[in-house]
């Protein structure tokens, strides 16, 4: 977007979503849901059962009356220092609230009501969260709403008509038009020479019709991203890491989840699903070093591609970590598995130890499962569903998602372009605030990538398979895992760091227990926390999902 | 203590619907959690616990909204709510595309601010949003919604140049004039949004802008002073709210160093400048009866009459703060009706 400058023309992006497609998570007005949860809490962002209203508001006098016995000093305390998690499931919320408090208060006698808390532990698992669990066939996408969120600036008019032109050329290809089509790109073309490219929507558009183009001109369709080798991969990777929050602020919040699903366990292993160069970890091994009982033996298994030209990167990346490791007193170990595909890799390649505490960490790389796969056999099961099933036989303490939010893998083309361009006008809107160079630059290339992919290709090339965070919570329920909550600790030090280390404008947001990071109020990625349920407990949640909490 | 406690608990559980007394009391509660002894207030926690709902550019009951940057070197965001014909998508159609295309009447623009005391909620608050939809389909406008900067980080007069800026970018944007060439332009608020309303019209009326805002609709608006009125003493801590977090939340908006008579929280007290003969716009103001300002409230509809302008008051004896969040209650229906009535009578 172009720098806010006096009042000028308008609007650059349109809209176009058809109802069909799937979307993240919205609570405007009225939403089908399952009867029993109150509408109208709903709408107010909190779910609670009708029938469990009764009890919530007793928890409520209760808590109000334990507020009052407390001195204002100590609730300012507890605020700061408890952990707290989600929200908007007020029953859980209130009963945690509860026995914060009164593990705060000094008081030597406790009221009735919180020994039975106490005693009775199922009090505390909200069993709202059975309802939470879709029924395993229910269709993903047909519940909410679609949602396209748009932030948008003061633009100029030639902008406005670029985005229209846009938009229609979109549609064209979405018919097959495909001369049409071209023929608009080409004015898009010439009218790009008019606007100012250099930023805001002029920047955008201009690798949106660059997109546009190589679909619609490629010989034999599947336009193809732009060079790529894994190596240049990774430079563009690693300066978007340095121009943006974005991955920074991935790699912290699993940290921190890891971190605390380590808690108690001398040997842990950590599979990354996408190594690269290693940027997350020393973080990691610094906090085990730090941890108070002395830090675990910390095993790390690195997966990426191969490396073409003979030099073993993985090895690279493993023996540099694996120094520091020693700098500061960790044990480690660090094995490389090279894969293409995500998909190739199998279980028995990553060596976990039964006895070791595991944690997956996949940071924007399970929507590249969401392809058709390879041709052959139907019977044999997608990607994703193949690998969510090998990571859940490996009873991983913890897997860390993190993923773009965004919808681009609907099936129509038009709703795939239409929600990409706006997802990256605001992701390039926050990148106008980076002032690093040559980082900035490179970090649109990474990102300019992202979008040729998205936009020009299809099947199995297409791997950018974006999805929101509402998709892949019901997706990884029905793979038979559960959320770890991440909560209000997390929050406030992504929101610190934030403050800290990057431009305002960016916003740290807490979605029933997941985190979002986006410019302004535009949520783009999201962390979850998750891990797998024993395969006879699917379907009866039994257990508090908190990360580092106690599990009654 | 206690025994009051349970009182107050009892009396207001009998007044407003159970979904409303949960809704009501757990802010309440979270609010105690984030408001500081020392006057700080915990920011983390607050938009941690604050529920919050994305903009949508497709159509939910015929309304869709999105979001604008209105000034980037303080963030201004505001969300834009308007009216769709359809449920369908629109179909590459612009977002701010000329109201006066769609609808040969005049369409008021209502600039919302939302409530919290000048230190919770924003313009994606869950509880904002549903209510500036609401105001949508109701009047048949466009309704901008002002995430104006709060307290204790930002004091007096953040907020109201916020407010500002907002009402001036909201004239200057050809695509909301209606067919006459103008646009008409509403202010509305609840609880300290209330209050923004009345000092954002009182700077377009004393300014040499030529901004005319046609109405204010003040829900349950924020005003005090030094004073204790009778409401307060009577209302303290029973039903949701006490003196106690009001004063507060007054020391946290207003400058260091001023008291309740500032202007600002009083705008009809000693300090205060007359408002007689001022352009001022003709004023809806919704008041609950058992909300403790009433008697603040009362005496600003009071000033304004007393200076000459136009002010209808609605005076809901049984209702509580916060009734229009939720339409479970008859208030909240007989407040829409005015409020549609209200501006329709004016556009």
């Amino acid at each position: 977007m172009v720098p806010y400058e006096t009042a000028a023309a308008a609007p650059p992006i349109p809209i176009g979503n058809p109802p069909a497609s799937s979307s993240s998570s919205s609570s405007n007005t009225i939403i089908p849901k399952p009867p029993e949860i109150d509408g109208l809490l709903a709408g107010a962002g909190y779910k609670v059962r009708s029938s469990d209203l009764r009890h919530v508001a007793q928890r409520l006098e209760r808590l109000e009356t334990a507020m009052l016995n407390s001195p204002s000093q100590q609730l300012s305390l507890l605020a700061s220092d408890a952990v707290l998690y989600n929200p908007s499931d007020l029953s859980t919320w209130v009963d945690s609230l509860l026995s914060e408090l009164n593990q705060s208060q000094s008081l030597p006698s406790l009221p009735s009501d919180l020994s039975d808390l106490m005693s009775n532990p199922t009090a505390l698992d909200g069993s709202w969260m059975d309802q939470q669990l879709p029924p395993p066939t229910a269709a993903v996408h047909n519940q909410q709403p679609p949602q396209l969120t748009v932030v948008t600036a003061v633009e100029e008019d030639s902008g406005i008509r670029l985005v229209h032109m846009l938009m229609t050329c979109a549609e064209y290809v979405q018919r097959g038009e495909l001369a049409l089509a071209g023929s608009l790109i080409q004015d898009m073309q010439s009218l790009l020479t008019r606007v100012n490219t250099g930023c805001g929507i002029g920047k955008v558009a201009g690798y949106f019709i660059d997109a546009l183009g190589r679909r619609v001109f490629a010989a034999g369709g599947g336009g193809g991203v732009p060079g790529g080798s894994a190596y240049e991969n990774e430079i563009l990777y690693h300066h978007f890491y340095e121009a943006c929050p974005y991955l920074k602020f991935a790699h912290f919040t699993a940290n921190q989840a890891i971190l605390e699903a380590f808690d108690g366990h001398d040997c842990v292993h950590v599979v990354d699903f996408n190594l690269m160069h290693g940027l997350q970890w020393p973080a990691l091994i610094q906090a085990l070093a730090l941890r108070p009982g002395g830090p675990p033996l910390l095993r790390l298994t690195g997966i990426g591609p191969p490396s073409p030209d003979g030099r073993d990167s993985l090895r690279e990346i493993g023996l540099r970590l694996a120094e520091l490791a020693r700098s500061v007193n960790v044990r480690f170990a660090f094995r490389g598995v090279a894969a293409a595909r995500l998909e190739d890799v199998k279980p028995w390649m990553l060596q976990v130890n039964p006895k070791e505490a595991v944690a997956v960490n996949s940071i924007m790389q399970l929507h590249k499962l969401l392809g058709p796969g390879s041709p052959g056999d139907p019977a044999r099961p997608a990607p994703i569903d193949a690998v969510l099933g090998w990571i859940r036989s490996l009873n991983p303490k913890i897997m860390t998602v993190v993923e773009q939010e965004s919808n681009h893998n609907q099936p129509a083309f038009l709703d795939r372009f239409t929600e990409s361009l706006y997802y990256y006008s605001t992701m390039f809107d926050s990148l106008d605030a980076c002032a690093l160079q040559p980082e900035k630059a490179l970090a649109e290339m990474y990102i300019q990538r992202e979008i040729c992919n998205v936009v020009s290709c299809e099947g199995s090339a297409r791997l950018e398979r974006h999805e929101p965070l509402a998709n892949w919570r019901e997706r990884l329920t029905r793979a038979g895992f559960r959320p770890l909550h991440l909560g209000s600790n997390a929050f406030k030090q992504a929101s610190m760091l934030l403050t800290l280390f990057s431009a305002e404008g960016y916003c740290v947001e807490e979605n029933e227990g997941c985190l979002t990071l986006g410019w302004h109020s535009r949520p783009l990625i999201a962390a979850s926390a998750w891990h797998a349920v024993a395969e006879t407990a699917v379907g009866a949640v039994s257990d508090v999902p908190v990360v580092g909490g106690v599990v009654l | 203590m206690a025994r009051s406690n349970e009182v107050s608990i009892n009396e207001s559980k009998m007044v407003v619907p159970l979904n409303t007394w949960v809704l009501i009391s757990n802010f309440k509660l979270a609010y105690n959690l984030l408001r500081r002894p020392d006057g700080t207030f915990n920011r983390h926690l607050a938009e941690f616990l604050d529920r919050k709902v994305a903009a949508n550019a497709n159509p939910v009951d015929r309304v869709f909204s999105f979001d604008v940057i209105v000034d980037r070197a303080t963030n201004l965001l505001c969300r834009i709510y308007r009216p769709s014909d359809t449920d369908d998508p629109p179909n590459v159609a612009d977002l701010e595309k000329p109201v006066k295309s769609e609808s040969s009447h005049t369409v008021p623009v209502i600039v919302f601010f939302h409530g919290g005391s000048f230190a919770h909620s924003s313009a994606n608050s869950a509880i904002y949003d549903t209510l500036c939809r609401r105001l949508v389909g109701l009047c048949k406008a466009v309704v901008v919604s002002v995430n104006y900067r709060r307290a204790p980080e930002h004091r007096y007069p953040c907020a109201y140049d916020d407010g500002w800026t907002v009402l001036n970018w909201v004239k200057s944007r050809t695509w909301l004039e209606s067919k006459d060439s103008k646009v008409h332009i509403f202010l509305a608020g609840d609880s300290s949004g209330g209050n923004i309303a009345h000092h954002v019209a009182l700077k377009a009326a004393e300014s040499e802008s030529g901004i005319e805002v046609l109405g204010n609709i003040l829900l349950n608006p924020m005003f005090g002073g030094e004073l204790r009125t009778e409401s307060e003493k009577r209302l303290d801590g029973k039903y949701f709210v006490s003196v106690q977090d009001r004063d507060w939340y007054w020391r946290a908006f207003l400058p260091d160093g001023a008291d309740r008579d500032h202007p600002a929280c009083n705008p009809f007290g000693p300090k205060a400048a007359s408002l007689v003969g001022v352009k001022f716009p003709k004023s809806l103001v919704v008041v609950a009866g058992l909300d403790l300002v009433q008697d603040w409230q009362m005496a600003y509809v009071e000033g304004l009459k007393e200076a000459g302008q136009q002010v209808k008051d609605l005076y809901l004896e049984k209702a509580t703060i916060g009734f229009y969040l939720l339409p479970n209650n008859a208030h909240f229906h007989t407040v829409m009706d005015e409020i549609k009535k209200f501006v329709g009578s004016i556009c």
